[in-house]
Order: C-alpha cells, then structure tokens, then sequence
C-alpha cells in the first residue's frame, strides 16, 4: 500500500516538474516587435525580417559622451511595408496620427507620422539591431529607436517590443 | 446578516403565540425601515473624479463600465463581501486592509485554502491611472484583475457563478443591483465591473509630498536632502550626489507604469514577467510599484523580503546582485568614481527615508469613503 502510494507520488511529482523541465530545455525566444493600430498589413518584426530592408547607419553620442554608428532599417521603411499612410498620402487627418513606440520596461515614447516622413524631413530615424558593427547589448536591444541630432536620448528608445500607429482622439 | 441571526437566535428563546408574532411583525418593520433607509441614502449618478491637475488626465475607465456613484458604493459592499469567498471568512480587504494603504502586511497572505499567495499584496492607490495590473503587469485593466483573486483556489477560491448565485439569494444585493445595471441579474462581470469602480476612487493626493508640490507645506533640511538625493543620478565627476530613485518613481505619483529587474537575484526564483513572455531579458523583471504610502506598506518588493525601508535602501545602495537581465540604469551607478554601487552615506540613506515618509497621506487611510460600508449597515439597522 505504501509503495502504492509512494508510486503515484512520484509519478504525480514527475508530471508537475516536466513543465518546468521543458520550459528550461526549450531555447530562449526571441524577442520580437509587432506593428499593429492603423496599418493595413500587422507585422512581426525579427531578425530574418529585417534583413530584407536597405540597411542605413545612423552616428549619434551616446550617454558615454562619444560617437556610435547604428545600423538598421529607416522606421518609415518597415511602416511603408505595414501599410502606413506616409509618402503621398501623409495629408489631410493623417497628420494627426502618431507612431506610440514600446519598451519591453514599459516605457513609451511618440512620434508624429509627420516626423519619420522623408517628404517632411531629411533627419533619419531607424530601428537598429547593431552598434559600431556589433549586435546592441542585451539591456538596449536586440532593437532600438536612433534618432538622428535628437539632443535628447530620450527617444532612443530601448529594447523596444510593440508599435502602434494610432489617431489623435 | 450578522443582525438577522441574532433575531432568530431571540425568536428560539420565545414562547410560541401571539407574542411571536407581535416580535416577527415588529423585526419585518425594524428591518425594512432600516433597509429603506439605507436605500434611501444610496446617491446615485455620474461619479466625479477629483484629483490634483498635475496628477494629469491620462486615467482608464473603459467605455463599457462608466464610474456611477451607485456603481463605486456597489463595488465598495463587494470589496468587502466576505460572501465572495468560498468558506465566507474573506473579502478583497483582507489583504487590502485601508490602514496599512490597502495591503495585509504580509510577505505572502493566505487564502481560503490556507496556502500562500505566490506574490506580495499590493497597495491600491491611484489605480485610475494604471494600465497593467499584478507585479507582473499580465492584466490589462481593473476589472480583468479582480476576477484573479476572487477565483484563485489559493486566495478567495470561489467561482464568479457561485458568487453570483450567493449574492442573488442576499436581501440587499439584487436591488443594488439593479440600482447599478438596471435589473437585479447579478454575475461575474457586473460584480467586476462594480470592484473596479470602487477602486478607480482609491486617489492619495494629500500626502506631505502633495502639499509641499501646491506650496502648502515647507521641507525640513533633511527632507529637502532626501528629495534632491532622490531626484538625482549620482555624477561624482561634477559633485553631484544621488540616488537616482525618480527614474522609476519619480513623477507626482511617484509611479511611472515600469518594469524593471532590480538585481534581487542573480537566478531569480520567481521570473516575474520572463515567465509570461520566455524573453531572457524579462528575467526577474516586475513591476515597478507606487512608493505612495510606502511607510504603510511593508514588507517590500514582489516577495515581501524586506521587512524595512532601511533594508530596502541598503539593497539598492550596496546589494544589486548582477545578472544579464539586469536592468541596465543600475549598473555601474555609483557616488563614487570609479564605483560599483551607490555608497551612499548612513545620512543620507536617513534623508532619503525623510522623503519617503512625506509619502504617506493620512487622510487616504482614514477616508471614510474607503472604509467598510457593511459596518454603517449594521450600525443603521440597529436604531
């Protein structure tokens, strides 16, 4: 009887620890960004995704008070993709839509469509995944906001996991 | 309810006949009476929030549960119901007692279940500006976190249904109610929605920290000290000292809806939200709290480790343990060039603590707006 029940509580014990076990085994995932609100197309930003975009590089200071080279793929690029209305259509009530960009810290920062639009502006913002060739460190990336000339770091933002293009209310 | 079985005890003791009754008749009169006029004195209408301007109108109230002060004294009867959980000994409040800022105390509270909670009780205040709820920030909005506790067999351990059906067979309930949504259908989501309500009025905005920012209320020299070093990143090349406390809590809420690991562990035992997402650099990442009341609200951090604020600075000044997943601010951040923690001083760990002391709002904690609306029943119900 004893071994009976010594039996079934091993066997219960195993079946409560192989979540765990697995969970362990399984490789970490990835971290990715998914582009939502008002585009036509959602997408989910990794790696292999934004390989397919012209890479451009960005030269900023950084806290450290020296210059950086960031590379990754204009913002308006991977928002073209998603369906976004910039270019042409970047008039009229679309002037009042923002990008609202997500940290994985819960940080948030905005952008006016009108900012990341070539036709408005010759400053470059891009979504980097490498700094001076080099992936970002774990706590800034794997991706972040570069804002070329901003004085500011504050809309570099880091670690970055959701975009979301939305209306003024 | 307590009343009710009080008179039925008295009615054993009686003789049968006429005088029973007499006494029937004459408690149906004390209890109705007592009943309307608590009905009576329900207010009813649009809830109008008041809180200081530069708390700023970033607040969540979904379009589907507009706050009513009909619906927020609901929700308030609910928050207190000991009925909604399954062995009727506990409410929302017994981890959330008002004078310790709503939390329990506890490094873990026991449920029904009498098993812990896996998490630290956390404080409810100026919850109409939160957007993720739980250390984990996993819920979305209020009345999506009430269900968690309300159904959790670890912590109230009773269904929405049986909920539901407990309160339909109240006297009281299905009439508030129906004051509430119209008609006296009582289930799980309007009991949420209800709770919710009455947690969107949980607003501090009366702690010393409020009155000195509308220039009610002059620092000490120690609190001013505490205030600056909590304000401050340390930059020991240009003199400066701090603590760099505000770039998590700074804000007049002292609460900015961040997540951070804040080197506890190099392995943490709990992974916080690594273990929603499986990101490794979500490792040990919680919730950044609110540091209103923090006086009132020990133990501390998301396992209730430390038992004090001292211990609390201490950690922060010399124990940040380092792994990868943490957070990158608090590495490295020193007084000292060259240094690998904080340092701060004994004095100024004192000051700081000053500071954190301004935090707390006595008029939140005896609000009677907050307290237990089941006990002015009890006390109507008598006269």
């Amino acid at each position: 009887m004893k071994k009976q029940f010594l039996i079934a509580c091993i066997t219960l014990l195993s079946f409560t620890a192989i979540p765990f076990i697995s969970q362990a085994q399984t490789a970490e995932k990835q971290a990715i960004i998914k582009v939502s609100g008002e585009v036509s197309t959602p997408l989910t930003i990794d790696a292999a995704f934004l390989q397919k975009f012209t890479q451009t590089t960005v030269t900023r200071k950084d806290r450290d008070g020296k210059d950086h080279t960031y590379s990754g793929v204009i913002l308006s690029e991977i928002l073209k993709n998603a369906g976004v209305t910039l270019g042409p259509e970047l008039k009229g009530e679309n002037l009042t839509k923002y990008l609202l960009v997500e940290a994985g810290d819960g940080y948030q920062v905005i952008f006016a469509l009108a900012e990341l639009d070539k036709s408005f502006t010759d400053r470059t913002i891009i979504l980097a995944d490498q700094v001076d060739g080099k992936p970002l460190a774990p706590g800034d990336g794997p991706y972040r906001i570069i804002v070329q000339d901003e004085k500011k770091p504050a809309r570099c933002i880091k670690q970055v996991t959701a975009m979301q293009v939305h209306f003024v209310k | 309810m307590h009343n009710r079985t009080k008179l039925y005890l008295s009615l054993k003791k009686l003789p049968r006949g006429k005088g029973c009754v007499m006494f029937i008749l004459l408690a149906f009169i004390i209890i109705l009476s007592g009943w309307s006029y608590i009905n009576n004195t329900i207010e009813t209408g649009a809830y109008n929030f008041v809180y200081p301007a530069n708390f700023g109108n970033r607040i969540q109230i979904p379009a589907d549960n507009p706050t009513t002060k009909q619906g927020v004294y609901l929700g308030r009867m609910l928050f207190y119901e000991t009925k909604l959980s399954a062995n009727n000994t506990l409410s929302c409040s017994s981890c959330h007692e008002q004078r310790k800022a709503f939390t329990d105390g506890r490094a873990f509270s026991p449920g029904v279940d009498h098993v812990l909670t896996s998490r630290n009780s956390m404080s409810l205040v100026n919850l109409l500006w939160g957007r993720k709820f739980f250390w984990d920030g996993r819920a979305t909005g209020l009345e999506e976190q009430a269900s968690t506790p309300l159904t959790n067999p670890h912590e109230m351990g009773q269904s929405l249904e049986a909920s539901a059906k407990k309160l339909s067979q109240t006297p009281a309930y299905p009439a508030l109610f129906k004051l509430v949504y119209g008609d006296e259908d009582i289930n799980g989501n309007r009991i949420t929605k209800a709770i919710a309500q009455f947690e969107r009025t949980l607003i501090s905005a009366n702690s010393r920290y409020d009155q000195y920012l509308r220039k009610a209320y002059q620092l000490t020299a120690d609190e001013l000290k505490g205030m600056e070093l909590f304000n401050n990143a340390p930059q020991p090349d240009k003199g400066i000292r701090g603590a760099n406390c505000a770039h998590c809590h700074g804000g007049v809420k002292t609460y900015m809806e961040l997540f951070h690991n804040n080197g506890l562990d190099s392995i943490p035992k709990d992974a916080g939200i690594g273990a929603l997402t499986g990101l490794a650099a979500d490792r040990g990442r919680f919730k950044v709290p609110t540091l209103r009341n923090i006086t009132l609200t020990a133990p501390y951090m998301h396992d209730g480790r430390f038992k004090t604020l001292d211990e609390v600075v201490d950690h922060y000044s010399e124990h940040i343990q380092e792994s990868a997943s943490l957070s990158a601010f608090l590495r490295g951040e020193s007084n000292e060039p060259g240094g690998q923690s904080l340092k701060l001083l004994p004095r100024e760990k004192k000051q700081i603590i000053a500071f954190l002391n301004m935090l707390t709002d006595s008029a939140f904690i005896n609000n009677p707006d907050f307290t237990d609306p089941h006990l002015l029943t009890t006390k109507t119900k008598q006269h």
